[in-house]
């Protein structure tokens, strides 16, 4: 008898409870829907020029960068300018609300930055801003 | 465990909501070699950049700290004008934004930005 009720205890132990994983996976699930759908990260890191009358904006979601060297990134891949305007136009379709941040390199030539945006333009976003960072102090 | 993953998610969401890209909203205006959008019939305060770093308000060589002070003299004459900035195709962008953020701080908050071939 004391034999059985050990091993009944024993299958008591051996059974999984799978509620905190499920809790776990779901709130994997969460993090990963609420990362992704946020900020499309140009993919590369610029130095940004800096601006005293910088406002934040809030619906850019959409980041296009330029290198000093005429590369432009967007979508964490480098694109060629005549991918600019088809890839905007499918995230222009995404999400309708978003407007796009032309971040440029300090050193990045002005007239890139104004092909960009012309592109941008034509792909369906008219509004857009040029990144800059706040300076600082002020 | 759990507890962990829950302020880990909520750590991410603020943090999210947090970083906000910083831009300055500017227009387009045809010029030189790209001309897509057209320019607005009302005048502008004209400012120009060059590829050597040069900046011209109003017809004058100044220096790109002293185009808030002419911006501000020229937004008093003409409150209502909008401001044109042509850069050159060869200018760098920092010195693009500088003379942007010069022209917001000189109190004119219409900026259009273009480009010239020379």
């Amino acid at each position: 008898m004391r034999s059985r009720r050990h091993a009944s205890h024993e299958g008591e132990d051996t059974g999984i409870d799978l509620a905190p994983m499920l809790d776990f996976v779901f709130n994997l699930l969460i993090f990963f829907l609420i990362t992704t759908s946020f900020v499309r990260e140009a993919g590369i890191t610029v130095v940004r020029p800096e601006a005293t009358t910088a406002l934040p904006e809030q619906t850019g979601n959409i980041l296009v960068a330029l290198r000093p060297n005429g590369e432009i990134w967007m979508d964490r891949r480098q694109v060629d300018m005549r991918e600019v305007r088809p890839t905007i136009e499918r995230l222009h379709l995404e999400r309708p609300e978003d407007t796009v941040i032309v971040i440029a390199d300090k050193a990045a030539k002005a007239g890139l930055l104004a092909q960009v945006m012309d592109e941008i333009k034509l792909g369906g976003i008219k509004e857009v801003a040029v990144g800059a960072t706040s300076a600082a102090g002020q | 465990m759990l507890d962990f993953v829950l302020n880990l998610l909520i750590f991410f969401i603020i943090t999210a909501v947090f970083v906000k890209e910083v831009g300055l909203r500017v227009e387009r205006h045809g010029g030189g070699a790209t001309g897509a959008a057209g320019g607005k019939s009302a005048g502008s305060i004209s400012i120009v950049v060059k590829a050597d770093g040069e900046v011209i308000v109003d017809n004058r060589v100044v220096d790109v700290r002293a185009v808030r002070a002419n911006v501000e003299r020229l937004h008093a004459q003409k409150p209502e004008w909008g401001a044109m900035v042509t850069a050159s195709q060869e200018a760098e962008t920092g010195l693009l934004v500088q003379v942007i953020d010069q022209v917001r701080l000189g109190g004119v908050q219409n900026v259009s930005v273009g480009t010239s071939s020379k």
